[in-house]
């Protein structure tokens, strides 16, 4: 059959009509000439006319199914008729605003001053852990992604206030309350006046300029020959910074020199970086070659992923560096803590504070050089610290066996939650949402009950509670991924075996991300984020479910 | 279709549209069960189609001033409900349905209409409700589409991505799709299907 039944009614050689023709015919489909013809042939053929029959009462059994009420309205939705009222995405953006503001008031009112206290002592943080997160010169130079984490929240919050309050307000005075809202942001004192914005093909601050705001440079060529009194972002194929910049240079960029002198942080993006000039605060650099020339200073530390890195110049405090290769030849008097294949420590190099050195080889440390200790030097193999060892992907399966035995405990034991969570899981906004809520305030909620008496079974109860949410989270998240390569399922072993299928990949998965070791971080915390807002999500909904209420009649179809 | 319950339709969507929540309220009353029954029909699971009920009303809170007054409401209603579930389906891909170039390869034959009868006569409506879930989406949403929500085939033509001519073919395909789940709880063979 070449063209569509419905156009090209013909008998079929047959006597009798086809049943397309029929049904054509039942549904009023077929012109007026052919409808004629199909009445008079099913009064001749009793054939057909039986098979008509047949189809309306067909079509009658089907209308009767679909519209017969079988079941109640489910609890959540005649409780969702208030909910419905405003819409779900602001509870989100709430959600996200109040994490957002959480993580900025934990930072500033926590951990910021004993920092502060701490560096005033004289202690600059230099664990690891120190170093990433809580050292002051690591943070100055977010301090801009902070402030925008603090307006975003603040936006957040007064738009959900408004949305709470338009019930009382009409659209032009929310409208008017909006405005004024954002004018009154713009309004706030700013650290920054008014940003400028080059582009080109050779965008340029050119050495008689001075810039008295931030700058922002994009095209092929930039270079900054003159004075930015602000900051500088520049994404570019190459930054040269040859003259002074009293901020901070944010840069995405082929590559990068600097000559200058920048008196903030720098923090580059690119493929290689090469500082000859002055930093008067910290490097962070994710680059495939960075250099600090002899000339080159960073008088607070450096942080610096990278395939080699040579150190020829002068860093004020420490390092803390994951390369494949590290040439020490300069100088740096604070500690440095370094992951790499290779560590060559030359003549001319000069370290004040220990070394920590994880490698697969030993360093080459030369007698010359002046260190106020011996290097600490840790063995690590350099398949492993790759995730290609055997003893790797041993220990990698083991877990993975032992999270897919969890799993299957959960879905016996709680088939129907653990599908719920599974099903939360695929809204995406809300469990990312909420998993970065309840994950960050659950635990400090535990800790603040605990200080009370009465509290503290509470407390220990809760964080307990947390740590199991925490534990099967991945499960969820490897739940939800086999059901999107199998689709949904009612069934407990179907969800079992969706189950292992969604940990067997994520298996797979991080050992192969493992090498980059930033990723395999942020995909467990995704993962585990995911997995645990659904879980949330869940029991949300479990203690927002009211009884059922009866249904009304359906539409009449 | 006809609007159902007590409430006056028109008058709660103006004043919905107003920004009048008891409106707004009384419009969900009215409709929820019918959409939920809708979503329920068409989608695979009962959580799916609570999740889709709650989205489906989100669109059309946010779609009202998009309603065009003089056509049915529930129509418009059903569209939207129609969107979405068919939108949510095809993201997910579950079970693949034959393309529409096949349609052209279903044979044109005259059943054995006392087989059929009597395929009908044995089915309850909650045996008719099991065969559906065994469907493909597609073959389960054009039988819902027509026979729930009373769609046109333009309509459903439009919903489906499918050419207008080829609409009797879905359905007629999903006929025979039903009858071989309902063979599959027990019956005998009806039909050409295949």
């Amino acid at each position: 059959m070449s063209s569509p039944p419905g156009t090209n009614l013909q008998n079929t050689g047959t006597p009798h009509l086809d049943e397309m023709t029929i049904l054509l015919y039942l549904e009023r489909q077929l012109d007026r000439a052919r409808a004629a013809e199909v009445s008079t042939h099913t009064q001749e053929c009793s054939s057909c006319r039986l098979l008509l029959r047949a189809l309306e009462r067909e079509s009658r059994l089907l209308t009767r199914a679909m519209l017969e009420e079988e079941e109640p309205l489910p609890a959540r939705l005649a409780s969702f008729q208030q909910a419905a009222r405003r819409s779900l995405q602001w509870i989100w953006m709430l959600t996200f605003g109040l994490a957002a503001t959480g993580v900025y008031a934990l930072y500033t009112s926590y951990i910021e001053p004993v920092q502060n206290r701490l560096q005033d002592a004289g202690f600059g943080g230099t664990n690891l852990l120190g170093l990433l997160i809580f050292q002051g010169a690591f943070w100055k130079g977010w301090q801009s992604m902070i402030s925008l984490v603090e307006v975003l929240a603040l936006v957040t919050l007064g738009t959900f206030t408004a949305m709470v309050l338009r019930r009382r307000l009409r659209r032009g005075s929310m409208l008017a309350m909006l405005l004024a809202g954002m004018c009154g942001v713009m309004l706030m004192p700013s650290g920054t006046t008014a940003t400028e914005f080059r582009k080109g093909q050779n965008a340029e601050v050119t050495s008689s300029e001075v810039i008295k705001s931030d700058i922002f440079l994009s095209g092929d060529r930039l270079s900054v020959d003159g004075t930015v009194e602000g900051d500088v972002y520049a994404f570019g194929r190459s930054l040269d910074v040859t003259g002074h910049v009293l901020g901070d240079v944010i840069v995405f960029a082929h590559d990068v020199r600097v000559t200058g002198q920048v008196d903030g942080n720098v923090r580059s993006f690119a493929n290689n970086l090469n500082v000859s000039g002055t930093i008067s605060r910290s490097l962070t650099s994710v680059c495939e070659e960075l250099t600090l020339d002899k000339n080159g200073k960073i008088n607070r530390s450096v942080t610096s992923f990278a395939d080699r890195f040579l150190l020829d110049g002068h860093i004020g405090h420490d390092v803390l560096a994951f390369n494949q290769r590290l040439d020490l030849r300069g100088q740096v008097q604070g500690d440095i803590r370094l992951r790499a294949d290779v560590f060559t420590i030359e003549s001319s190099a000069q370290v004040g504070g220990p070394i920590h050195y994880k490698g697969s080889k030993p360093p080459d440390v030369s007698p010359q050089a002046k260190l106020a200790s011996a290097v600490d030097y840790e063995h690590v193999e350099k398949n492993e610290r790759h995730g290609g060892g055997v003893h790797y992907y041993f220990w990698r399966l083991l877990w993975s066996g032992a999270f897919i035995l969890y799993g299957l405990v959960l879905i016996m034991l709680m088939p129907q939650f653990a599908g719920d969570c599974i099903k939360s899981a695929e809204n995406v906004g809300a469990s990312l949402g909420l998993g970065l809520l309840v994950g960050i305030s659950a635990p400090i909620a535990a800790g603040i009950a605990c200080i009370t008496f009465v509290g503290f079974p509470l407390g220990i109860l809760g964080f307990m509670l947390w740590l199991i949410m925490l534990f099967s989270a991945q499960i969820v998240f490897g739940g939800l991924i086999g059901r999107w390569i199998l689709g949904p399922t009612e069934d407990k072993w179907g969800r079992v075996g969706r189950m292992a299928l969604g940990m067997a990949i994520i298996g797979v998965i991080v050992p192969l991300i493992h090498y980059v070791q930033i990723l395999d971080l942020i995909f467990r915390i995704a993962a585990m984020t995911w997995g645990f807002g659904a879980i949330a999500l869940t029991l949300y909904k479990r203690v927002a479910a009211t009884p059922s209420i009866p249904i009304p009649p359906p539409i009449a179809a | 279709m006809s609007v159902p319950g007590t409430v006056d339709a028109s008058q709660a969507i103006a004043r919905a549209r107003a920004g009048d929540q008891e409106a707004w309220g009384d419009l969900y009353r009215e409709f929820a069960p019918a959409i939920f029954r809708f979503c329920r029909r068409a989608l695979p699971t009962r959580e799916d189609a609570e999740d889709a009920t709650m989205e489906v009303f989100m669109k059309v809170r946010d779609k009202l001033h998009q309603y065009d007054s003089t056509r049915p409401f529930t129509s418009w209603l059903y569209k939207v409900a129609a969107n979405h579930c068919w939108d949510l389906l095809r993201r997910r891909k579950i079970r693949q349905d034959k393309e529409t170039e096949d349609l052209d390869t279903l044979p044109l034959e005259h059943p054995d209409a006392s087989q059929l009868e009597q395929l009908i006569e044995k089915r309850t409506s909650e045996e008719v409700r099991k065969a559906l879930d065994k469907l493909p989406a597609r073959a389960r949403m054009a039988l819902v589409l027509r026979y729930y929500s009373d769609m046109s085939y333009d309509e459903i033509a439009d919903e489906l991505g499918v050419r207008r001519a080829f609409v009797g073919v879905v359905l007629l395909r999903a006929r025979h799709e039903l009858r071989q789940a309902l063979e599959g709880l027990g019956t005998l063979a009806v039909g050409g299907a295949g």
